[in-house]
């Protein structure tokens, strides 16, 4: 993947000053872990802000963006390289589809993501949807059932559209707090994670704001409404997920297809047939030998069976 | 006493068969001729002896049920009445026997008995009976000519006159009392009021009750009527004999008649005594020569009591035993069986002689069209295995094992007609000879069908431009070498006129008695040769969803089995399939994968693969097998019992990719009678309910195809076929309770299908690709009419109910 021609991140420079300084540290320390290639997977629904957070990260208007539809059912793959260190984000098509998972394009996904690794999944949803539903657990389930239950180890989840006021005077914190936790709990069971793997409690949640409008700090850093810039947040806590010693999903030919069906038990075959031979087909004829000897017979053949009476 | 009843036989008329033999023998001449020894009577079990409805048993409508109402039309044209006729054999001079008569007696008399001298009694009532009831009917009478009221003895009849009878009257003297006709000794007598005699008829009518053993004492005189005709009264004394207190029964079938020796008028005293003495040796010996007979025990004891009550032995109470022993032989089956004889009177035993029905001979007997007896294509041996061994010499008849023979030869489907008769042996006396009669069928036969069907056309209506020709060319050659062996092709299409289009085959050689004929084994071995095309219901979208484009499996290959029937339900079938599986898309295109419709109304051809190998062509060769266990059986038309269905379809790794699996199913359904119910035709079924199992499961190589489906009429009801999902593996639940109403019956039913978490173990998912669920269930209520079920289904995934009705039976 590193041997296509890979663009130098200019984008970096276009952030304000702290925020390069964040970055850059952040950088630093990934490189000290040796970690110099970082894929980014970004899923989610269709239209909850997954283009245009890659284009926030990397801090230029590398995948297009259009608010009604997403343009066509291609994932891309921006690739930026800083300093030695690469960067890869695959921004993927929405997956939903008419009211239901596409798994058209999930199949798409993941041809697009053989054999390649993904370090961090961030999972995209807005901040400002008040329900979870179904259909969340469903694309939870989705991916789960595509890249395996590890995949959430190295996930965040990511809320878009974090710039706004809450319903009903809530406190924003308070309404953070709440939708971050209702969407977990539908990530923990749609991912079936189980209770006591406290990792499944801890998943990450990072609000994202990529509107233009968004408050800025004194030092020009796009701030969210709890006063915290964003960017360093998000690229940090995706450092964090690294670095939190779980290990990187290599998607090859085996979690694509999952383990082939046909295979399965195929050596068994043999056995399974003598099995069925012997337990199913002679006790099934051992029923009918009883069955015949059972048989009600009427009573003229009962009361003359032997053989003939009498010679002639 | 008749003086032959010194010898303490008493040989009892047949009377229970007299009426009806009497309307049968049509010619006084025959019928003058002492020399007719009714040796044998064969009727039907009727429960009305003097019934003249005819007796020929047409057993047509037994079989309408086993006749497949679509069978093939070689079939259908052949013309199926099968008749169990057992019909009377005609008599020397009684050839003008009218069909309808015919069967109405089944009486047959023998003409082989030369000793008229000692025939007895017993035979001249039923040689003379006839006579006196036939001949003058339709004849004028003469009056009297007497004053009236006034009572005249037989012997001053006038010898020239024919009277005619108004009343008849029976008086026993011992009770002195008038009898009525229902008393049993009416029937002895075959007179009839109503009926024109002459004087001799009359004194004959006479001699012969004088002379049959029943009465010690009997007259005859007539009162005169004013208006010309006559009162008869008949006065008797009924034969009595010391009292029995034990009771035998025996076989004389075949045995030589005893025949009492001429006695000399002016013998001795001590000759007649020693006389006395050999006739009662010699009666001891054939008692001892005679074999049991099949009277059962309890019958035996019910004749025991009656003898213990009655005291005496009456010539009343033999009839009422004569009675009994044959209502039982002929409720049995036994229609050839009569009491012939009641011997060893005036000792503590009674000795009831029976003729059974002894089977003497079985003949198999070919006919033409037009009934000549022709030699037969047909093996004998073949026919022979279907017959019942209590049909074989040395048997005695039944008539049970006579419809059996004719169910397991219809079965055959090689003859048009088929006629089981019993008719006695002349050289056995006593003896039976079964005939079997047998009408081929044509062994080759060719025949092309044709229909026209209209589709539609642009705009979907029909137009003449798209009227197709179609039809089926068919040719079947029939019981090669006569051993039942066969060869069928055919070939249907939609449109001969472009026949790649649709063109469907079927070429099939049935080779049975694989273990050679006179094996009880039976082992049929098929060959065939084949294709079809079905519509895949994996390819098939779920609720809500936009049709989807379907996708045509086209099988043909190369089938070779073995099955052994155990039963006529209970089969192992085992063998070699060989075939070519092409995956089509409506346009006939070869298509590697299912299609879907995406949400912008396009077509997408990247749905799930269709075959193995991914080419949209598999080839393979895999084992079959098939066992079924099928106790099931009718209570009044209600099924009940057990079957249990294994299948197997074992791949060998020959063919496409190599495929290796093995695919099985299990289907175990119960009915369950919950009531016990009184057997018999016109009682009510009883209440049954169904319960019933179906896992089928793939291990290995799994093409799309072979994917077991959920949902549809024998799966889940209340879904179309394949609603519910494709899965790898699946588990039907089905329970139904049947309640009959009136000669139908109604049910509820609850079912359930679930892929048990298989459909994604399918290759490209399918079920989840045309949004299926993997599972549901269903229940309603529905009522049977005939063959059409009409039912209401709840789908429980929706919610939402439908009507529907069905053919044939869900289980």
């Amino acid at each position: 993947m590193a041997s296509q021609l890979i663009r130098e991140w200019v984008g970096i420079q276009q952030f304000p000053a702290a925020t390069q300084t964040k970055l850059l540290e952040l950088l630093g320390k990934l490189k000290q872990e040796d970690v110099s290639t970082l894929t980014i997977l970004v899923m989610g629904k269709g239209g909850v802000g997954k283009s245009s957070t890659v284009n926030s990260i990397v801090g230029e208007r590398a995948v297009a963006v259009s608010a009604f539809q997403s343009e066509g059912p291609r994932p891309v793959m921006v690739s930026r390289t800083r300093a030695g260190f690469n960067l890869h984000i695959i921004d993927t098509p929405g997956l939903i589809e008419g009211g239901y998972v596409n798994f058209q394009t999930l199949e798409i996904i993941k041809r697009f993501l053989l054999d390649k690794t993904i370090d961090v999944l961030l999972y995209v949803d807005r901040l400002d949807t008040y329900r979870v539903d179904n259909l969340d657990k469903q694309i939870v389930k989705a991916i789960t059932d595509s890249f395996g239950k590890e995949i959430w180890k190295r996930a965040l989840v990511v809320l878009t559209h974090a710039q706004l006021s809450p319903p009903d005077g809530l406190e924003y914190e308070v309404f953070f707090a709440r939708r971050s936790e209702a969407l977990l709990k539908v990530v923990r069971s749609g991912a079936k994670i189980k209770r006591q793997d406290t990792w499944g409690a801890n998943i990450p949640v990072v609000l994202v704001e990529n509107s233009g409008r968004c408050n800025k700090n004194e030092n020009e850093e796009k701030i969210l409404p709890n006063g915290t810039a964003w960017i360093p947040n998000l690229v940090k806590t995706i450092t964090d997920v690294t670095l939190n010693g779980s290990k990187a999903i290599k998607v090859d030919k085996k979690l694509i297809e999952g383990p082939n069906p046909n295979r399965k038990w195929k050596e068994f075959i043999p056995l399974i047939f003598a099995f069925q031979y012997f337990f199913i087909i002679k006790p099934i004829q051992k029923a009918i030998k009883n069955d015949i000897a059972r048989e009600a017979r009427p009573a003229w053949e009962m009361r003359d069976t032997g053989s003939p009476l009498r010679k002639y | 006493m008749p003086s032959f009843a010194a010898s303490n036989h008493l040989l009892s008329p047949a009377l229970a068969h007299s009426l009806t033999s009497r309307r049968r023998l049509p010619s006084s001449s025959s019928s003058q001729n002492p020399k007719f020894v009714p040796s044998v009577k064969c009727s039907l079990p009727s429960s009305n002896p003097t019934s003249d409805s005819p007796k020929t048993l047409n057993p047509t409508t037994i079989f309408t049920a086993l006749k497949k109402p679509f069978s093939a039309t070689a079939v259908a044209a052949a013309s199926f009445s099968i008749l169990l006729h057992f019909s009377p054999i005609e008599l020397s001079g009684g050839g003008a026997n009218p069909p309808g008569s015919g069967g109405g007696g089944g009486g047959w008399g023998d003409g082989g008995g030369g000793d008229s001298g000692g025939g007895g009694f017993w035979q001249r009532i039923f040689s003379a009976a006839p006579a006196i009831a036939d001949e003058p009917q339709n004849q004028e009478w003469d009056s009297h000519g007497l004053p009236a009221n006034i009572v005249v003895q037989l012997n001053k009849l006038s010898g020239f006159k024919k009277y005619k009878l108004s009343e008849i009257l029976f008086f026993d003297r011992r009770r002195w009392a008038t009898v009525g006709t229902e008393d049993s000794f009416f029937e002895m007598v075959s007179l009839r009021p109503g009926g024109v005699y002459t004087k001799a008829q009359l004194q004959k009518e006479l001699e012969t009750l004088a002379t049959c053993g029943m009465f010690e004492k009997v007259d005859m005189e007539g009162k005169t009527n004013p208006d010309g005709t006559l009162n008869l009264t008949i006065s008797f004394t009924e034969s009595t004999w010391q009292s029995a207190d034990k009771f035998r029964c025996i076989n004389v079938g075949l045995m030589a008649q005893s025949k009492p020796i001429e006695m000399d008028p002016d013998m001795t005293d001590k000759e007649k005594l020693e006389y006395y003495r050999s006739q009662e040796k010699d009666y001891r010996r054939r008692i001892d020569r005679a074999r049991p007979c099949l009277l059962p025990g309890p019958v035996h004891r019910e004749i025991l009591q009656m003898l213990r009550e009655q005291g005496k032995v009456s010539a009343r109470l033999l009839q009422k035993i004569r009675d009994r022993v044959q209502k039982w032989y002929h409720d049995e089956g036994y229609a050839c069986a009569q009491v012939v004889n009641f011997g060893n009177l005036n000792t503590k035993e009674v000795v009831c002689e029976v003729v059974e029905g002894d089977i003497t001979q079985l003949m198999i007997q070919f006919q033409d069209k037009l009934g000549n007896v022709v030699e037969g294509n047909t093996q004998l041996p073949v026919i022979r295995r279907e017959l019942p061994k209590q049909l074989r010499q040395g048997h005695v008849f039944n008539i049970e094992a006579g419809k059996q023979a004719l169910r397991n030869i219809n079965s055959l489907a090689l003859f048009s007609n088929i006629e089981v008769n019993p008719r006695p042996d002349e050289k056995n006396e006593g003896g039976i000879i079964v005939e079997i009669k047998l009408k081929e069928l044509e062994q080759k036969q060719a025949e092309v069908s044709t229909e026209w069907s209209i589709v539609p056309g642009r705009g979907g209506r029909p137009t003449l431009a798209s009227l197709q020709p179609g039809g089926t060319v068919s040719f079947e050659h029939k019981n090669i070498k006569g051993l039942n062996r066969s060869i069928l092709g055919s070939v249907t299409t939609s449109n001969f006129l472009n026949p790649q289009d649709d063109l469907a085959f079927k070429l099939e050689y049935v080779h049975p008695y694989l273990d050679g004929v006179y094996n009880p084994r039976n082992r049929t071995l098929r060959a065939s040769c084949f294709n079809s095309r079905k519509l895949s219901p994996v390819f098939t979208g779920g609720p809500g969803v936009d049709e989807v484009p379907p996708i045509w499996v086209d099988r043909a290959g190369l089938k070779a089995n073995i099955t052994e029937n155990f039963t006529r339900q209970s089969k192992f079938t085992y063998g070699l399939v060989m075939e070519e599986v092409t995956t089509r898309d409506e346009g006939s295109h070869i298509s590697p994968t299912g299609q879907r419709v995406l949400p912008s109304g396009g077509i997408s051809a990247d749905g799930p693969p269709t075959t193995l190998s991914g080419t949209g062509i598999d080839r393979m060769a895999f084992l079959q097998a098939n066992i079924t266990r099928d106790n099931t059986k009718y209570v009044n038309g209600a099924i009940v019992g057990q079957r249990n269905v294994f299948q197997l379809d074992q791949g060998l790794g020959i063919g496409s990719k190599f495929p290796f699996f093995n695919r099985h199913q299990l289907t175990c359904t119960g009915f369950f009678q919950l009531k016990q119910v009184e057997e018999g035709a016109g009682k009510p079924p009883p209440p049954v309910l169904v319960l019933h199992g179906h896992y089928g499961g793939c291990i290995g190589d799994l093409p799309s195809y072979d994917a077991f489906t959920l949902g549809g009429p024998y799966s889940v009801r209340g879904y179309n076929m394949g609603e519910l999902g494709a899965a790898r593996n699946i588990l039907e639940l089905a329970a139904e309770l049947r309640v009959p109403v009136r000669n139908t019956h109604m049910y509820v039913f609850a079912e359930h299908g679930n892929d048990l978490g298989s459909s994604k173990l399918v290759k490209g998912n399918p079920t989840e690709v045309y949004r299926r669920l993997g599972h549901g269930s269903s229940y309603g209520f529905g009522l049977k009419f005939g063959l059409v079920r009409a039912e209401y289904a709840v789908d429980h995934n929706s919610g939402t109910g439908s009507v529907f009705l069905r053919f044939g039976e869900r289980f």
